[in-house]
């Protein structure tokens, strides 16, 4: 297939991820801005934005940085907060199978949920088209970050309004993802005993040590209800 | 260099650091045609909404990090924020809608209130 043909293709494909990423990397970078007062603000917003393409993780980092939260947490948190990206490298392992090393590790580097769902829907009869495709796809899709976060960092200098509860953006965002996750029956339980462990982490725990217990709990809890929860997962599928 | 733009710089490279591991973790193991260990893709699947609502709670407590219950307003606007966020998304299912309202909804509650 012709280059521009896979671009018009994949420019279409990819026009929801542009709403969708302005927007909400615009909030994230509003947040930046609204919480880490430095002129220089907009600048970061654009390193953070480039280097770990991902959605909560922009929100979270703004408390990260205003509360000076300890690296080895900030490790485990991101850990636990991306760890769904592990599973769709399972689910494009063939897919990439034989693709130049340079192309591949932009491939998995801009491996987001929305750039995952586009990849793994794209069907071209012939490798070469597909590699194209999901390569302006990705490269689309990391660009709309990348300026809607510097721009909600740049706005939110330039506007002076009160920002007062204005993290509640990222809580709201958490909530949004749960609601979305809950819609689906098996992820109710699994979210209850993430919950519970939180809760339990907190009141053994400050609030700034209580994300490492808590993550400990809910571990131990799934191997232990593993068998259970298993078949309630399995009874989703059918 | 300033010790918060060193502070924003470890944050970035950590973030970025483990993300990137993660989305190459099946590359980097599986690449011979190994298959994943279940008890992996189990823990993977059942950890996404766990990881997420223990995040909601932390949010939570994070507000009366320093400030009192009674200080902050007992709750209420957080309260408010959430009910709007929940049902909007359950409705409408427009991520940023519901995010803006939500946030929108808390701000005015907690800055003409508390």
């Amino acid at each position: 297939m012709l280059k521009e043909k896979t671009f018009a293709k994949a420019f279409t494909a990819s026009l929801p991820v542009l709403m969708g990423y302005t927007a909400m990397g615009m909030a994230a970078g509003l947040l930046l801005a609204g919480r880490v007062n430095r002129p220089d603000i907009a600048l970061w917003a654009f390193f953070s934005s480039i280097s770990s393409i991902s959605g909560a993780l922009q929100f979270a980092m703004v408390d990260w940085i205003v509360n000076r939260t300890a690296l080895l947490d900030v490790a485990l948190l991101t850990l636990f907060l991306n760890i769904r990206y592990a599973m769709y490298g399972l689910s494009l392992l063939e897919k990439f199978r034989g693709i130049g090393f340079w192309k591949k590790c932009y491939l998995i580097w801009s491996l987001t949920d929305e750039t995952f769902a586009l990849e793994a829907d794209s069907r071209f009869p012939d490798k070469k088209t597909n590699t194209r495709y999901c390569l302006q796809v990705a490269l689309l899709n990391h660009s709309y970050w990348v300026f809607g976060v510097t721009a909600g960092a740049l706005a939110g200098k330039i506007i002076p309004f009160s920002t007062r509860g204005i993290d509640f953006a990222m809580t709201a965002l958490f909530l949004v993802v749960l609601t979305d996750q809950c819609r689906e029956r098996t992820n109710r339980i699994p979210a209850m005993i993430g919950m519970i462990s939180a809760i339990a982490g907190r009141v053994f725990f400050s609030v700034d040590n209580m994300l490492i217990p808590a993550m400990i709990l809910m571990t131990a809890a799934f191997l232990i209800f593993r068998k259970k929860l298993e078949k309630h997962l399995a009874s989703g599928e059918n | 260099m300033e010790s918060q733009t060193v502070f924003i710089i470890l944050i970035i490279a950590v973030t970025a650091a483990v993300t990137v591991l993660l989305r190459a973790f099946p590359f980097l193991l599986f690449s011979t045609g190994k298959k994943c260990p279940e008890v992996i893709s189990y823990i993977g699947k059942v950890l996404s909404p766990a990881a997420i609502a223990m995040l909601v709670i932390y949010c939570f407590c994070s507000v009366y990090r320093d400030k009192t219950f009674a200080s902050g307003g007992f709750g209420i606007p957080e309260l408010a924020g959430s009910i709007t966020v929940i049902v909007l998304h359950w409705w409408k299912k427009n991520p940023l809608l519901s995010i803006i309202c939500g946030t929108t909804v808390y701000m005015l509650i907690l800055q003409n209130f508390f």
